[in-house]
């Protein structure tokens, strides 16, 4: 196992006027996965959105590859982040290629057009992520879940050292979250970025992750390894749910 | 994991054919552009025999100054005029479309060319008052300063709608008010030239002169320019903003450069030609279905060569079919246009619009 650390945070806060969640620390290395949980609005999102650098941080520091993002330009770090996130647009007159393609941007030169290179790692992630049957369809006429293979192939041939998915398996049915994850835990052990991920599928979670953290009311509920958090007592407090009806629908 | 539910897709058509589409598409445009534009100068309600207008073309006859003049001073910057606003409006629609990631978004529907023309038409009011003309450049940014402000409200309308079409609607009505601003200030305002005013509120590519047309080509050349620059950052914006400003795209100023360009656009097009209805909306759409993509690429030059062909057809149309009468441009352009628009509303999936 490498030991190098890709990304870490300290005592980062993140919201949008005003801090939601504060007191963020975690660090990452080189193919974990570290999982985000917690109730719908709790600010999993919120975390993602400014370690993307969507939102601007309220306090903390967040390092990058030892380098402090504040001192990143945005075209650097879009060669070190990729993402997928929750909004859902449908690009007219997209191939599915054409989509992952749009991932070479930060490499191509001023008019975007792809080279041989780039060419071959748009290639090898429509074959990572196994599209090559439907590469060249419509995008907006695919299934969710080969949609959502699209927006993988697309961060990984963007060639990140940290990939950042919001709810990537959300609406997903139970076939297509498993060839999701599947394809995501191959990804990290080739390729071995750091994978932060949030989702609502604890039971998958626990299987994917490294490290677990558990968002709740806008503070770190609880954060470790996944047989420290998937327990029964730490997942009824978390997301409020009784132990009897924990019992009725876990068990 | 092997995903054998894939299958099914093989039967479906492929959108891309690769390059010699594109190469193929882009060669007839441009032959029947060129031809469209010979048809424009050499067709008209004077009856110039063609063999007199080449000579006069060609081999610099002067012998009939009657016919050099309509065709030097009248029809070819006419014909030049609507090549170049048309393909100007084309971009602006295109370049509002992307902005809004709305498919019938267009400088007309959303009231920009109404706002310039409202703007114009005071400024025209104005200054005919005291010194019979207005110079070209004045007119210019009197448009631009009024697609500014309507496309200033349309954003603030757009915070608050996130419904497409709805945006769209409230579009529609500022520029009614507009028009009705102008219509009412027309009526009452006492002068001669209000004739012109009236003919060029209508909208018309008729009465453009040999300045217009070096102005009109110093605005719609360099903006085309910039925004064919802007195709690689546009691209990515296709997917939406946070994809965009994930690979590095800074957002902000494309958003801005985006609406100056189309702002600049319209208003170029409403100082000269006044507002000229679809060409926005319409000419993108077909110009994707010709090319069966959406890279900016191809479709910035894809739309102004599109939007060319529809307005020269279009006023070849609205000054010959019933000549010597002539049409308002918006005439013709609307029942070309408006079936494209429908068509692409039928089309789209269920809850999108």
């Amino acid at each position: 196992m490498s030991d190098k650390i890709l990304i870490s945070a300290e005592d980062l806060a993140a919201g949008y006027e005003k801090p939601l969640i504060e007191h963020i620390c975690f660090q990452l290395r080189e193919g974990e996965i570290m999982s985000l949980i917690g109730p719908n609005g709790s600010g999993k999102s919120t975390i993602l959105k400014t370690l993307c650098g969507f939102l601007r941080k309220h306090a903390g520091t967040v390092f990058i590859e030892e380098n402090n993002e504040a001192d990143i330009s945005d075209s650097e770090r879009a060669r070190k982040i990729a993402v997928l996130l929750t909004e859902r647009l449908r690009p007219d007159m997209m191939t599915c290629r054409e989509v992952v393609e749009t991932g070479r941007y930060p490499y191509t030169g001023r008019f975007g057009l792809l080279s041989g290179s780039d060419k071959a790692a748009v290639d090898e992630a429509v074959e990572l992520v196994q599209m090559q049957d439907f590469a060249d369809c419509d995008f907006s006429r695919v299934s969710d879940g080969q949609r959502q293979r699209v927006m993988l192939a697309r961060a990984i041939c963007q060639e990140p050292r940290i990939l950042i998915l919001d709810e990537p398996t959300s609406y997903l049915d139970i076939y297509h979250k498993i060839a999701f994850l599947e394809i995501l835990k191959k990804l990290a052990a080739q390729k071995k970025p750091a994978v932060l991920v949030s989702m609502h599928e604890l039971d998958m979670a626990e299987k994917i992750s490294d490290y677990t953290v558990c968002v709740k009311n806008g503070e770190i509920f609880k954060s470790g390894k996944p047989e420290e958090i998937f327990r029964s007592d730490v997942i009824c407090e978390l997301f409020g749910i009784s132990r009897e009806l924990y019992t009725e629908y876990f068990s | 994991m092997n995903d054998r539910r894939t299958i099914k897709y093989f039967s479906m058509k492929k959108l891309t054919e690769g390059k010699p589409r594109t190469f193929i598409a882009f060669s007839v445009l441009g032959i029947i552009a060129l031809a469209v534009l010979i048809m424009n100068i050499f067709t008209g309600s004077a009856g110039i025999p063609i063999s007199k207008a080449i000579a006069i073309l060609l081999a610099g006859d002067r012998t009939d100054a009657a016919y050099a003049s309509i065709l030097l001073r009248i029809r070819i910057p006419r014909a030049v005029a609507a090549l170049l606003l048309g393909g100007a409006l084309a971009l602006s629609g295109y370049l509002l479309q992307t902005f809004f990631h709305n498919p019938i978004a267009g400088p007309f529907v959303l009231g920009v060319s109404s706002g310039a023309k409202l703007t114009v038409a005071f400024v025209m009011i104005l200054v005919i008052g005291r010194h019979n003309s207005v110079s070209s450049a004045v007119m210019i940014l009197a448009a631009f300063a009024g697609s500014m402000i309507t496309l200033g409200v349309v954003l603030m309308i757009s915070r608050k709608i996130k419904r497409m079409s709805m945006l769209v609607v409230c579009g529609v009505m500022i520029g009614y008010i507009c028009s009705a601003i102008t219509d009412f200030a027309v009526t009452f305002a006492d002068n001669s030239d209000i004739v012109n005013l009236h003919n060029w509120s209508m909208g018309t590519f008729s009465g453009t002169t040999g300045e217009n047309v070096l102005v009109m080509t110093a605005v719609v050349v360099p903006a085309g320019i910039c925004t064919f620059l802007l195709s690689k950052p546009i691209s990515a914006y296709r997917l939406g903003e946070g994809y965009a400003q994930s690979m590095g795209v800074n957002v902000r100023l494309l958003r801005i450069g985006l609406i100056l360009l189309s702002g600049l656009l319209a208003a170029c097009v409403t100082a000269f030609a006044g507002p000229v209805s679809f060409v926005g909306i319409a000419v993108p759409h077909i110009a994707r279905v010709i090319f069966r993509t959406s890279k900016p690429i191809v479709m910035i030059p894809a739309c102004f060569l599109g939007g060319s062909i529809f307005c020269m057809l279009c006023d070849m149309a609205a000054r010959t079919a019933f000549a010597p009468a002539e049409m308002s441009i918006s005439t013709v352009t609307a029942i070309f246009g408006a079936p494209v628009v429908i068509a692409v509303m039928i089309g789209r999936r269920k809850g999108e619009l």
